[in-house]
């Protein structure tokens, strides 16, 4: 073992099982976050049940359940890419990678179209309309509107992650044998998912 | 630096049935929630249950916490255990208000 202190980034230096493991690190402060938000929703809507319930009739279920079958199915693609990559077949990983990010944008435009809808009705914190609604109705919009604008967040950041994976792949520095990068953005990718898995039921079924 | 050669290779065809299981179930949480109106409080308890096997799914085979060291289970319970915590917590507050 060589134990000469090299750069990082330098070419020379590699550990894949440190990355991955300061990666699911990081995802579990990932959850925590969420966590605490999903804490506060439980509070208000154990507070406000009625309103919540009404107020979730604004959101459309069919779009809500189409996203959720899109963040899937690329949350299968991000995975199949790795596999692909981890076998050594670079065209189809990349591939598989610009579908994952292609998912990515339809999720967002869906998303566009859901806000805008709410935008159009004054629904958004401080537009009139809110501003007449009863207090669980505002809280469970803000919850909404908070919760799905951070979870688009990190789908926008999940796809420019990506893109570096691309990048990486195109260049050499993500190869079969160290493909960290890649196996961090699909942990990241996936993470965007499984907080999607929560937030569908909460807000679009409440029934 | 061995730690590469002995790494788990998820089959495509595995990732296609994590993905038809999650797919079937998304179908079923919103077939409960839109068609099983009358069992509100159920219907909440059914969701969060349907959620949870969707996201242990993801975890165990999307980010392949099933082929991970046993440390990552472990941190995984740590997280999950402070959540019911901070959860338990909160609820014995607001019920003793």
């Amino acid at each position: 073992m060589n134990h000469t202190f090299v750069l990082p980034n330098s070419g020379h230096n590699f550990d894949a099982k440190a990355s991955k493991m300061g990666m699911w690190l990081f995802l579990y402060t990932e959850l925590l976050l969420f966590g605490g938000l999903f804490l506060v929703y439980m509070v208000y809507r154990s507070m406000y049940p009625d309103e919540f319930l009404l107020a979730s009739f604004n959101l459309n279920v069919w779009m809500g359940t189409f996203n959720t079958v899109i963040l899937l199915t690329s949350s299968m693609t991000i995975a199949m890419s790795i596999t692909a990559l981890q076998k050594g077949n670079k065209k189809l990983s990349i591939n598989l990678m610009w579908i994952t990010i292609a998912a990515a944008i339809g999720f967002l435009v869906i998303k566009y179209f859901e806000w805008g809808a709410k935008f159009d009705h004054g629904l958004f914190p401080g537009m009139d309309h809110f501003n007449a609604l009863p207090t669980g109705e505002r809280l469970y919009f803000y919850l909404y509107f908070f919760m799905t604008g951070l979870h688009g967040l990190h789908v926008i950041i999940g796809g420019i992650f990506i893109l570096f994976v691309i990048s990486g792949v195109k260049k050499g520095t993500v190869t079969p044998e160290r493909y960290s990068l890649s196996e961090n953005a699909g942990l990241y990718w996936h993470l965007v998912d499984l907080i999607w898995i929560y937030l569908f039921p909460l807000f679009y079924l409440i029934h | 630096m061995e730690n590469n050669k002995h790494e788990h290779i998820t089959s495509y065809k595995e990732h296609f049935s994590t993905w038809l299981a999650l797919i079937l179930l998304t179908f079923m949480t919103v077939f409960v929630s839109v068609f099983g109106a009358d069992l509100r409080t159920l219907s909440v308890a059914t969701a969060m249950l349907i959620a949870t096997i969707k996201a242990t799914a993801v975890a165990y085979y999307f980010m392949h916490l099933k082929y991970e060291p046993k440390i990552y289970k472990a941190m995984m319970a740590v997280v999950l255990a402070l959540f019911a915590f901070f959860m338990i917590m909160i609820t014995i507050d607001y019920l003793t208000r």
